[in-house]
């Protein structure tokens, strides 16, 4: 039979109870404004610690991790804490840093400006722009967020210190960058004023000898004209360099007939390239769709390549082959080849295979870098095959868009 | 038939003369000036065709061609930038010229677009 439980006895029931509740509620607010970091509790198997990990503490990773310095000044203006950033970036230790007023850090010319922005900090976020001396004398260029820190305790201020020297830096390069294109854009312009004099006069004076029937002359002047072509394309080839990298290069794409162009460009190469005997095998063509002038100029740009890396005399083989849904074109030379280290970099800008007299052939290391460039434009791929000593294949792959019927 | 009448403006003395000269031989009646103002001083005289350059020591031709769009009398007139500058094309189509010709050009290039631009103005 179960005893009734006395008033009395309940009255004290309630008051255990009452304060075993005050003290869990004590301990959950000692675990809410951090002043536990971990506790006891007794169970069947002994002692169980649990330790808290407090809300703020991914947050303090986060701080000291970032590349930011993170700082925060009391209301003397003395540092509470700072990131291990902020003290890299002055070139000093934590320790260095820790407790000393801010102000001493900066230097004396922002000083002012500094205590201005500190004191309305206090009141509202606010940012300038200063320089902080860091290791070595070196001067970096940094951003401060000045914010208030709104806390129940003392009050406190954080400040967000941003190193800009490699935004300052980069700017400084696309400056630079701007100026080069600005130079490449007038030069061109001034270079090639006077060209467009000369071509007029070699031309007019053709015309003029060909109405008086002078063939040797007229011959002659188509000589210097090729020349002043050679001349043109270079400056040409600077041009589209920079277009291609600011991507301003324009192409005209429609379809066109390949194995015309290559034929096109037999030709025209063949007027300058007196020293070698061009074989050409073409397949079935088929239809391309792109810019027919800039693959052209791909084209012609692997059988002068062929001609200059190759000894008078040795032939120079231009194919194209039909295969599925592409068409490769390649140009074979018996020249000097290209070692293996330096097959892929020679579609890069401005180089140039290095080797036994290799600064006694012309050009400026563009050429390839544009068809490069071109051929990837198309949605085709660009190589080469070579083996030093025996020579070089350049071929490239193109799409093909319609059915290749047509010849 | 009456001979096209063909104006030209380019800083270069030597352009224009080659101009001039080869022009001529093909029979065109041609106006030439370093000032490519002048072609608004035509008068009734108008011409057929403007061959325009667009750095000219102190004028750009991309101003001259926006004022002669503008021009009642003269704004059909097909107008041929011919210029070394790099962003030739862009400036042509932003100011609604008739054609361009980039510097140095191959004479019988330049013929057969002088030649093309004015057929399509008599149609």
């Amino acid at each position: 039979m179960v005893k009734e439980k006395k008033y009395e006895d309940l009255i004290i029931q309630v008051g255990e109870l009452q304060l075993q509740l005050n003290e869990a509620l004590e301990t959950i607010e000692a675990i809410r404004s951090g002043e536990v970091d971990a506790f006891v509790v007794k169970n069947g198997h002994g002692n169980q610690i649990y330790t808290l990990r407090s809300a703020d503490f991914n947050y303090r990773i986060f701080i000291e991790k970032m590349a930011e310095g993170a700082v925060t000044l009391n209301k003397e203006g003395l540092i509470l804490y700072c990131n291990s950033s902020f003290a890299k970036m002055l070139g000093l230790s934590l320790a260095e840093v820790l407790g000393v007023p801010f102000e001493t850090f900066i230097p004396v010319g922002y000083k002012k400006l500094i205590n201005k922005m500190v004191t309305r900090g206090w009141r509202e976020e606010c940012k300038a722009e200063i320089i902080l001396p860091g290791e070595n004398n070196k001067e970096i260029p940094v951003l401060l967020s000045i914010n208030p820190l709104d806390t129940d305790v003392d009050p406190s201020m954080s400040i967000i210190v941003t190193d800009l020297s490699f935004q300052k830096q980069s700017q400084a390069q696309q400056i630079e960058m701007d100026k080069k294109d600005e130079f490449i854009t007038i030069a061109s312009h001034e270079l090639r004023t006077p060209v467009t004099s000369i071509k007029g006069y070699i031309q007019l004076l053709k015309y003029t000898f060909m109405q008086e029937g002078n063939k040797v002359a007229a011959e002659l002047l188509t000589k210097a004209d090729l020349q002043v072509n050679k001349l043109t394309s270079l400056i040409n080839d600077l041009l589209d360099v920079k277009k291609m990298e600011k991507g301003q290069l324009i192409y005209h794409e429609a379809h066109f007939d390949f194995n015309c162009l290559v034929k096109e460009m037999l030709e025209e190469t063949g007027r300058t390239i007196h020293h070698h005997t061009i074989h050409c095998e073409l397949d079935t063509t088929g239809m391309v769709y792109g810019d027919r002038n800039k693959v052209g100029q791909v084209i012609s740009n692997f059988i002068d390549n062929a001609a200059k890396y190759s000894a008078a005399g040795t032939p120079i083989y231009v194919k194209t082959v039909y295969k599925d849904t592409t068409i490769l074109l390649s140009v074979q030379d018996a020249g000097m080849g290209i070692p293996k280290d330096q097959q892929q970099k020679i579609f890069d800008r401005f180089f140039r295979v290095s080797g036994d007299k290799e600064n006694t052939y012309s050009g400026l290391g563009l050429g390839l870098y544009i068809s490069k460039e071109i051929i990837n434009r198309h949605y085709g791929y660009i190589g080469v095959d070579s083996e030093p000593g025996k020579g070089s294949t350049f071929y490239f792959v193109l799409p093909i868009t319609a059915a290749h019927d047509e010849s | 038939m009456k001979a096209k009448r063909i104006f030209i403006a380019d800083d270069d003395d030597d352009i224009l003369s080659i101009l001039t000269l080869m022009l001529k031989t093909k029979g065109y009646e041609v106006q030439a000036s370093t000032n490519a103002n002048k072609v608004f001083e035509q008068g009734s005289q108008l011409p057929d065709l403007i061959l325009l350059d667009i750095w000219m020591s102190g004028i750009d031709g991309r101003d001259v061609c926006n004022r002669l769009k503008k021009d009642a009398a003269m704004k059909d007139i097909p107008v041929i930038f011919v210029s070394a500058n790099s962003q030739l094309e862009e400036i042509a189509l932003a100011c609604k010229a008739s054609d361009y010709i980039s510097k140095p050009f191959e004479m019988d290039y330049l013929l057969d677009r002088i030649q093309l631009n004015l057929n399509i103005q008599q149609e």
